[in-house]
């Protein structure tokens, strides 16, 4: 517990020489607001529901983008993962199209798109796609070679084998890439609203800076830092709930 | 040697196995009856474990072949059950020990609501019943072994190829497992191909121990075993006649090799 105030000391000291200084006229308070300010404004867009709102667009781009990206990323992974020779087929056409930022990406799916939810997730589910891809194929290619030979030995079909043994066995090291790509996809999903995309959080960010709300700029700042913790939270949460009964297997893997 | 007139259920017929320019195994011809324990010795890098994998489907040898009921073994077939040394590493750490057990069922196609019976009646004969919802890294090593056993076993075999079960288990327990498969294999009516490098172990298992030479990996000699079953750890182990077998077998092999 003390260690927990101790550890508070810092930010409230921070907090309350911002909040003087800006009252005091010592601090531009125009351009960074001040504490209580942003308090208020950050209560304020969750009263008036536009944080809600906003909130739920840049999610549903996110989620949208991360669930097909890295479905794919998995699948594709899997497959490069059974077959080497597969893997150095494409290295060619992946090793080329990986290195591409996917922000890049942003103009392309504007023409493609237009505006929307689609126009977002599709460069965010780019971006999720490639961690996964590269820490499936690992994670397979890992698999303890004895378990596959178990599945040669029970005559399992090539469904059966990667349903039974090859994914499971792979879960663990999967899921650590599915909690890098989901902070990735918010990060890419608000990138794409401050720069094109109008709606979400990132676009609420840049009203409110066009309108010179540093209160509000700062309030949506921190609501966006807590989805991000949640949503991080929330996996691992699943995590642990998953892999934590099986002892130390599932963290040796990951 | 058994006569070659009762068809074998397993055998092998003129096998080599070659790596490079490195023969492993060289000729090896030997046959295996229907409910026969058949335990072969070598000394470490002889090429039993590579000999009991052509047996399984899971290597092709280089020349000769593998046969069971007279068909050539191409692949593995779930006829022949595989038990490997490393026991940790064959079982799913992502499933109970019923789990385990199931995955044999779900190969067999056997109906859900069928399986509960099967699993309990495959755990309670290797004495795991009471461990069905442990997971395999809760287990001690003969623990684990006996969940591979009973999943072989689930799989419903003719033949059981083991691949030094007990070689990293301690004594005690290598012991009450010896006893164990004697009794679940003749209980069950298979027929068991048995690798290991120690003698004693073979004499004490099998109807029948071939030895092997190394470099490369052939037969040496076949030992028939006329020793009364079931078995027992202190009287058979004294027993004029296992005594002789031992110093017959130690002569052929002679530790440190």
């Amino acid at each position: 517990m003390t260690r927990i105030l101790k550890g508070l000391l810092l930010p409230v000291l921070v907090l309350l020489v911002w909040e003087l200084s800006a009252r005091s006229g010592a601090l531009k308070a125009e351009s960074l607001s001040f504490p209580t300010a942003i308090l208020l404004a950050a209560a304020a867009v969750v009263a008036d529901g536009s944080l809600f709102k906003a909130a739920l667009e840049t999610f549903t781009g996110a989620v949208g983008g991360l669930a097909v990206g890295a479905s794919a990323g998995i699948l594709i992974g899997v497959a490069f993962g059974l077959s080497r020779r597969l893997s150095q087929l494409m290295r060619v056409t992946t090793e080329s199209l990986r290195p591409i930022p996917s922000v890049a990406l942003i103009p392309l799916a504007l023409l493609i798109h237009g505006y929307g939810f689609q126009m977002e997730s599709s460069v965010v589910a780019f971006s999720c796609f490639w961690p996964l891809l590269i820490i499936t194929e690992g994670a397979v290619r890992g698999i303890e070679p004895r378990l596959i030979e178990v599945a040669r030995v029970l005559n399992f079909n090539l469904v059966q084998r990667v349903t039974k043994i090859v994914l499971p066995a792979a879960l663990p090291r999967i899921f650590v890439g599915l909690r890098l790509a989901a902070a990735v996809s918010l990060v890419v999903a608000v990138t794409v609203e401050i720069t094109a995309n109008p709606i979400g959080l990132g676009y609420a960010l840049i009203v409110a800076q066009e309108s010179m709300r540093p209160d509000k700029v700062f309030a949506f700042i921190g609501w966006i830092g807590l989805i991000g913790w949640s949503l991080n939270a929330s996996l691992l949460r699943v995590q642990l709930k998953w892999f934590g009964r099986m002892g130390n297997w599932a963290e040796h893997t990951s | 040697m058994t006569q070659p007139s009762a068809s074998p259920i397993l055998s092998v017929q003129n096998l080599d196995f070659t790596v490079g320019d490195l023969n492993i195994l060289r000729d090896i011809s030997l046959s295996v009856q229907e409910k026969e324990f058949v335990c072969i010795v070598g000394a470490s890098g002889c090429g039993k474990t590579t000999l009991l994998r052509m047996m399984g489907g899971l290597l092709t040898p280089t020349a000769g072949c593998a046969l069971y009921r007279g068909q050539t073994i191409t692949g593995p077939q779930p006829e022949l059950a595989v038990v490997f040394q490393d026991y940790g590493r064959a079982l799913l750490p992502w499933r109970t020990v019923a789990g385990n057990v199931e995955l044999a069922l779900e190969a067999r196609r056997i109906p859900k609501n069928e399986r509960a019976d099967i699993i309990q009646d495959m755990l309670s004969r290797v004495g795991l019943a009471e461990r069905a919802d442990a997971y395999p890294m809760q287990l001690s090593g003969g623990m684990q072994q006996r969940l591979q056993i009973a999943r072989c076993m689930a799989q419903a075999p003719q033949v059981l190829l083991m691949d030094e079960p007990f070689g990293a288990l301690d004594a005690m327990t290598r012991q009450t497992l010896q006893d164990e498969v004697a009794r679940l294999c003749s209980e069950a009516g298979v027929t068991v191909v048995f690798i290991t490098h120690d003698l004693e172990e073979a004499i004490y298992l099998g109807d029948r121990v071939i030895s092997m030479d190394k470099h490369p990996g052939r037969l040496s000699e076949t030992l028939d075993i006329e020793l009364e079953r079931p078995r027992n750890q202190l009287t058979t182990r004294e027993d004029a006649r296992f005594l002789a077998y031992r110093h017959r077998l130690f002569n052929l092999l002679p530790p440190g090799h």
